[in-house]
């Protein structure tokens, strides 16, 4: 299949009417739209309409706005948190999944257990952890039940440690996926190996184990990003509005109708993002590993 | 070629892959009703030529005819010409008949039912199947995926198949009973057959005409023995693996070998110099005997039996393995000790010479 | 040595692990079931009972928490996702059929496509907005631009899932189907597509159960009437009831009878043909 190249000749080729239905999609649907974002952003901005006249208003309002500079830390803070968190709570389960467990069914059981909560709607799975972890909640009655607290931990909820809790459960299985996918591949007798070499499991997982990993955690990892950057229904549902993201002044903006100011905001999630992934990819080289 | 009598034609044919020319200006004309053997090692663009014709692929240039009419712009199922692959390529999802039956129900052409029935349960009947129409393609074996291959095919009514490998994926006792089968199919209807094979047994034995290919060019066409008597170069001599080759110099009258000097009637204008000498035509000798012509010091090795001959195998000085048949029907085979010395001849006249200053 | 040691510690690992993930399922699927009105929704339960599934549809006096506005919202959600997974799969299956060929500008056309499940739902949600609202001067709907905001998403899936189906996919049965006269567009529909579709089964799995859940891009793209997704957002900023809990079973389950549904088409195309081999070897 492969080893046949496009013929040069004048054999008509579908090509084109196969790929241009979805090319012109995505040009009008996605990148208009983001080139819009930019536009928009050099927009005057007055009380409730907005007019195409060109200005620098709202980027220098972004910047003198302490609110929203705090924004665009908070949103650096809690993704680096909820990146170094979904790692190091998914790594050991990924080396479970992917690489120990010997029996390929075993293995494809425990995935499908990490995805089927999926399949309840996000927001509801969000929703869910203020029973979790409220004043009254399930965490609190459990701790105080079995003696370990006297009082309540009401830090757990309505603050930053909720939104991190709730972030690093919602997206730890993207995780865990690419990792364990990466892990799977690799060729046990090379393990085998280095063990009659007399190699302990410390030193196999850190010249071997991880190294083959890379790219997974990689992959992983820009998952993550995305979608914790991009973020603010968690924040919104689990923070009491102490938390802004970027994502939740885009919306508040949107909402009160401040659409050039929303559009900087987006500007600037969309450079971050551009930022976090060009990193990533320059890591490991995808396309050779994958 | 009678152009009258010619079914297809290909008119310096080339494809490129990248920097790699599978098919470098390839000629050739093929006459109706034939069954033609196209011989060519692995890479030597015997499939890319296969898909040039089939118009699965289009050549970068050069024209292909077929029927009288140049085909190279029409696409593949406007050509009419048939096409069995070497993995069979059956419709997996479909049963033996509908397999046989899905040309004439989804080609352009409308055929009555009735008509279909009956020109599968024939061909199918034609190909040895009758009573497995309503099986699966998995439920038979490789030699019956061939003959569904064949029957699909051929129900069309094609004037023309192209055959790639169609018996490489069989085991060997299948392969000579498929050979003789298709032969047999092939003459009852009026059809030419392209059989593309790496095989040079299979070449030899089934084609009508064989074609060698080397290197993505026709390098000899012409009957089977004529092939087989006159090997046009040292490489289509190499291909047929029926020759023992030997380098050294050719003069305009003599050749100096591995053998000594040998007078030659007739040395072939070649790229290089090259004395060939059939595998048949080598006779062995004790170590003493006075030998009359070419003499070659070898040491015995082993023998095979290859049915209705025996091959010895012998080590010249300079390590080159060389090869002696002897057919059972002119003698009882010979006992040569393993290690021992003997001498190797032949008569000159059967020698081909190739050399750089020859005629031609 | 070490393994011995650390397969079982990763083992108890892993069940606390999937607890995590389960935990607020469990929470959920309990508190669903807390009595109503008066039960909020936390511990502890005060009397189990199915109160609020009644009031999810209406069954139960009016009180004065209002109903969730599911019935509506529900038939949005359903119509934009079947929408959604029809343009979604017919735009996957022909990219990646393109893609089976090399052309020039694959690699840009790849990175085009796979953009638009990788941008954040807020930037494209927006960025559709901004485009309906402020340059086309058009009215936003679930029907229109949230629709195509949601093809934006759910497309690059399809693709993906069919590019792997078909790299896996031998394409001499098509060239055979060629050679005996048949079109080839009359050979995708007999020979490409049949063999191709439990791979269109799951891009369709795919983008259905995503637009359905699709949450940000609708936000900024629907306009006034709500999805589902947008009808439970609205709960965020009131106090909640266990009466989202019960919703929430209600989703999951079904989510999963979409799944079942899912199975059991590829069960049949795969009995189909096992049933076929059956009856063959008793006869």
């Amino acid at each position: 299949m492969s080893d046949t190249t496009a013929p040069k000749g004048k054999l008509k080729s579908a090509t084109p009417w196969l790929i241009a239905p979805g090319v012109v999609w995505m040009i009008l649907f996605l990148v208009a739209p983001i080139v819009m974002i930019i536009y928009v952003s050099f927009w005057t901005q007055s009380t409730f309409s907005i007019d195409s006249t060109l200005t620098l208003a709202s980027w220098k309002n972004f910047f003198s706005s302490e609110a929203y500079v705090g924004a665009l830390w908070t949103t650096i803070r809690l993704w680096l948190i909820v990146l170094f968190l979904t790692f190091i709570i998914g790594y050991p389960a990924a080396l479970f999944v992917g690489l120990l467990v010997k029996s390929k069914t075993v293995s494809t059981v425990l995935l499908v257990l990490c995805v089927i909560p999926f399949w309840t709607s996000f927001l509801i799975r969000v929703l869910a952890w203020r029973p979790m972890l409220g004043k009254e909640g399930a965490i609190n009655i459990i701790l105080m039940k079995a003696g370990i607290i006297a009082q309540p931990i009401e830090v757990l909820l309505f603050s930053e440690l909720s939104v991190v809790i709730g972030m690093t459960q919602i997206y730890v299985v993207f995780m865990v996926g690419p990792i364990a996918f990466m892990l799977g591949r690799i060729d046990r007798n090379i393990i085998e190996a280095a063990r009659d070499l007399g190699a302990g499991f410390g030193r196999i997982f850190w010249k071997i184990i991880l190294p083959l990993s890379m790219p997974g955690v990689v992959v992983g990892a820009i998952f993550v990003s995305v979608m914790v950057l991009g973020e603010f229904a968690t924040s919104g549902a689990l923070s009491g509005r102490k938390v802004n993201l970027l994502g939740n002044i885009i919306v508040t903006q949107v909402g009160s109708l401040k659409w050039a100011m929303a559009s900087v905001v987006g500007v600037i999630l969309t450079v971050l993002l551009g930022i976090v992934v060009a990193g990533f990819l320059r890591i490991v080289d995808l396309k050779r590993e994958l | 070629m009678n152009q009258m009598n010619s079914i297809f034609r290909l008119e310096g044919v080339s494809r490129q892959y990248g920097d790699v020319a599978a098919l470098d200006g390839i000629n050739f004309e093929a006459s109706n009703n034939e069954y033609i053997s196209l011989l060519g090692p692995s890479g030597s663009g015997k499939t890319s030529l296969l898909r040039v014709i089939a118009g699965f692929e289009k050549p970068d240039s050069g024209r292909v005819w077929f029927e009288g009419r140049d085909i190279t712009d029409v696409p593949a199922h406007e050509r009419g010409i048939g096409f069995v692959f070497q993995n069979f390529a059956l419709f997996p999802h479909l049963t033996v008949f509908e397999n046989v039956a899905f040309g004439l129900r989804n080609g352009i052409k409308e055929v009555p039912q009735d008509e279909i029935t009956s020109r599968v349960f024939e061909a199918i009947e034609m190909v040895g199947l009758a009573g497995l129409e309503d099986r699966g393609t998995e439920q038979i074996s490789g030699g019956q995926k061939q003959r569904v291959a064949l029957a699909r095919t051929l129900v069309m009514q094609p004037r023309l198949v192209l055959l790639d490998e169609p018996l490489g994926a069989l085991d060997a006792n299948l392969r000579d009973r498929m050979q003789t089968e298709l032969r047999a199919i092939r003459e009852k209807l009026d059809v030419t057959f392209l059989h593309v094979t790496g095989s040079e047994t299979e070449a030899l034995a089934m084609g009508d005409t064989v074609a060698v290919l080397d290197a993505g060019k026709v390098i000899q066409s012409g009957n089977s023995s004529e092939i087989y008597d006159a090997p046009a170069s040292p490489d289509v001599a190499l291909f047929l693996n029926r020759f023992n080759l030997f380098d050294g110099v050719a003069t305009g009258t003599t050749f100096r070998g591995p053998f000594g000097q040998v007078a030659t009637p007739v040395v072939r204008k070649a790229s290089r110099d090259v004395y060939a000498i059939r595998y048949d035509r080598v006779q062995v000798f004790n170590m003493g005997d006075a030998i009359p012509g070419p003499a070659l010091d070898a040491r015995y090795v082993a023998s095979e039996y290859l049915g209705s001959s025996i091959m010895y195998f012998f080590e010249a000085a300079d390590g080159k393995t060389v090869e002696a048949e002897h057919h059972l029907s002119f003698g009882d085979p010979q006992d040569y000790k393993v290690g021992q010395h003997y001498v190797l001849s032949w008569d000159p006249a059967q020698a081909i010479v190739f050399g750089q200053e020859g005629a031609e | 040595m070490e393994s011995k040691i650390l397969k079982p510690i990763l083992a108890v690992y892993v069940g606390l692990f999937l607890l995590f993930l389960y935990g607020p399922f469990f929470v959920l699927g309990t508190l669903s079931f807390q009595q109503g009105p008066e039960g909020g929704p936390q511990f502890p339960i005060i009397e189990w009972s199915t109160y609020w599934y009644r009031h999810l549809f209406g069954m139960v006096p009016p009180s004065r928490i209002a109903p969730l506005p599911v019935g509506e919202a529900l038939i949005r959600s359903l119509t934009l996702a079947f929408m959604t997974m029809v343009t979604a799969t017919v735009l996957g299956v022909m990219a990646a059929q393109a893609f089976r060929k090399r052309f020039r500008g694959a690699g840009v056309v790849f990175y085009l496509i796979v953009l638009g499940m990788m941008v954040p739902g807020v930037l494209t949600g927006l960025g559709t907005s901004l485009l309906a609202n402020n340059v086309l001067g058009i009215e936003r709907h679930w029907w229109t631009t949230a629709f195509v905001a949601h093809v934006v998403y759910t497309f690059p899936f399809a693709f993906l899932v069919m590019l792997a189906i078909l790299n896996r996919f031998d394409g001499s049965v098509e060239e055979a189907s060629w050679s005996l006269g048949v079109s080839p567009i009359r050979t995708f529909r007999k020979v490409t597509f049949p063999l191709i579709f439990p791979g269109v089964l799951s891009a369709m799995l795919f983008a259905f159960t995503l637009s359905f859940d699709e949450f940000p891009r609708t936000l900024f793209a629907s306009g006034r009437d709500q999805t589902l997704p947008l009808a439970i957002y609205g709960t965020f900023s009131v106090e909640i009831h266990p009466n989202i809990f019960a919703f929430g079973v209600m989703t999951t389950l079904f989510s999963f009878a979409l799944l079942a549904v899912y199975g059991i088409l590829m069960g049949l195309s795969v009995r189909r043909a096992k049933k076929q081999a059956m009856q063959e070897d008793i006869a």
